[in-house]
């Protein structure tokens, strides 16, 4: 399948990409804003996956690092479409409809890589990061 | 490759160290023999030239110490101190079910029961500190960020995002959870009643959990509602950690009253640094 092919452009031009559309929305701190995005977003991936594979999950390392990557394009969408826009409830909903969209692509591939019975615990941290980045995309204006 | 010296054997098929035995009462002379046998006199070994060389895999086997007779042995896992940047070795403190988790989320809810280090003593975990940590620093940053900002809106007032709320709120968060519980363990293991250092950062990250909902609550602009949440959680959490450390501390002496109440105001100063930072809103 695809994922055998995984990569690290992709990921790596999201997360700049969204890290650059923040720190260009913040009026203030851009370059802290670029380095707190960046630093998230990284090491979230990081984490996440090390999260999986302490609980006994079985997923390839760089293959989780990929998708994750690659899952944060509807978030790059949506923090492009409120770094245009002001108002702050239309970037709610954007916000909100931008990381369903995200979790509902990361999802399959975070819940089959563990064992049933420690599924939310894999899957909640995943729900954290794309909230939080959610969060910032709102709060940044 | 076989020299001359093995066939001056008597009638022995020497197969690696152990000499077929044929007869039963003379295998400790008959070994002995075929030992001298194959090392041809010192004087001889060194030289390539000559009678008798010695048969190079006959000389492996025979010369080498038993470790080395085994090369398919294989390594133990890595040496010492790499170990703990192995996956590996912390894979035995992720051992949780889901179930596992919400019931001691939900045990550290009740500080007076005092029976979560029993709980965890067999399997202490460190899933649910860190995440805990993690979720903290998110709702912390949010909520304090949602507070300015309503604050700075109903006067009317300019506002902006401040992005040092994160970074401030993972430095204490993360920052409490390792560095109290390694000084205290360090202080346990001064007077005599050690505790083991996973069972008290998951002991110090689950007290933390409290703070979620009380971070929710203090989103309510009323200041004296913010200090009795404020309070009241502090309250929990530092009852919660040092009714589980006196059960266990019990038998440290007459110590353990001093290090109970360190620890515990120790978490009600966490409580209201967390109210005067996030909550003092100057518009």
């Amino acid at each position: 399948m695809a994922l055998r092919d995984w990569d690290l452009w992709g990921p790596f031009f999201f997360i700049v990409f969204l890290g650059l559309t923040l720190s260009w929305s913040a009026s203030v701190k851009k370059s802290e804003v670029f380095a707190v995005a960046f630093a998230l977003l990284a090491a979230g991936a990081v984490i996440l996956t090390l999260n999986v594979l302490l609980l006994g999950g079985h997923i390839v390392f760089f293959q989780s690092l990929s998708l994750l990557g690659y899952c944060l394009f509807p978030l790059d969408v949506g923090a492009l479409i409120c770094m245009m826009e002001n108002n702050v409830i239309l970037k709610m909903i954007v916000v909100c409809v931008t990381l369903a969209w995200s979790s509902w692509a990361a999802y399959p591939f975070m819940s089959s890589a563990v064992n049933l019975s420690r599924k939310a615990l894999a899957l909640y941290p995943v729900f954290l990061m794309y909230v939080s980045v959610g969060f910032l995309t709102i709060a940044i204006d | 490759m076989m020299s001359g010296g093995y066939t001056s054997i008597d009638n022995q098929k020497v197969s690696g160290s152990v000499p077929a035995v044929s007869d039963p009462s003379h295998v400790a002379v008959k070994f002995t023999d075929s030992n001298l046998q194959t090392f041809p006199p010192s004087g001889a070994q060194g030289k390539i030239s000559g009678g008798t060389q010695p048969p190079h895999d006959a000389d492996d086997t025979f010369s080498k110490p038993a470790g080395g007779s085994q090369p398919g042995s294989g390594e133990p896992q890595g040496s010492g101190w790499f170990r703990t940047f192995t996956i590996a070795a912390y894979k035995p403190y992720f051992d949780v079910d889901t179930s596992d988790i919400i019931d001691r989320l939900k045990e550290s809810l009740f500080p007076f029961r005092g029976t979560f280090t029993e709980k965890t003593a067999t399997n202490p975990d460190l899933y649910g500190p860190f995440w805990i940590c993690t979720t903290l620093i998110f709702v912390a940053a949010s909520i304090g960020t949602f507070v300015t900002y309503i604050a700075h809106k109903l006067k009317k007032k300019e506002w902006d995002y401040d992005i040092n709320l994160v970074t401030w709120s993972a430095g204490v968060f993360y920052g409490y959870v390792t560095v109290v519980p390694l000084i205290l363990y360090v202080i346990l293991k001064y007077f005599s009643a050690p505790s083991g250092l996973v069972q008290l950062f998951c002991l110090y990250g689950y007290s933390l959990f409290v703070f979620i909902p009380a971070l929710c609550l203090s989103v309510v602009p009323l200041e004296i509602f913010r200090w009795v949440i404020a309070g009241v959680a502090g309250f929990m959490s530092a009852t919660f950690v040092a009714l589980n450390l006196k059960a266990h501390i019990n038998s440290a002496g007459e110590r353990w009253f001093l290090i109970v109440t360190g620890i515990f105001l120790l978490q009600l100063a966490l409580a209201v640094v967390l109210k005067l930072y996030l909550f003092t809103v100057t518009v």
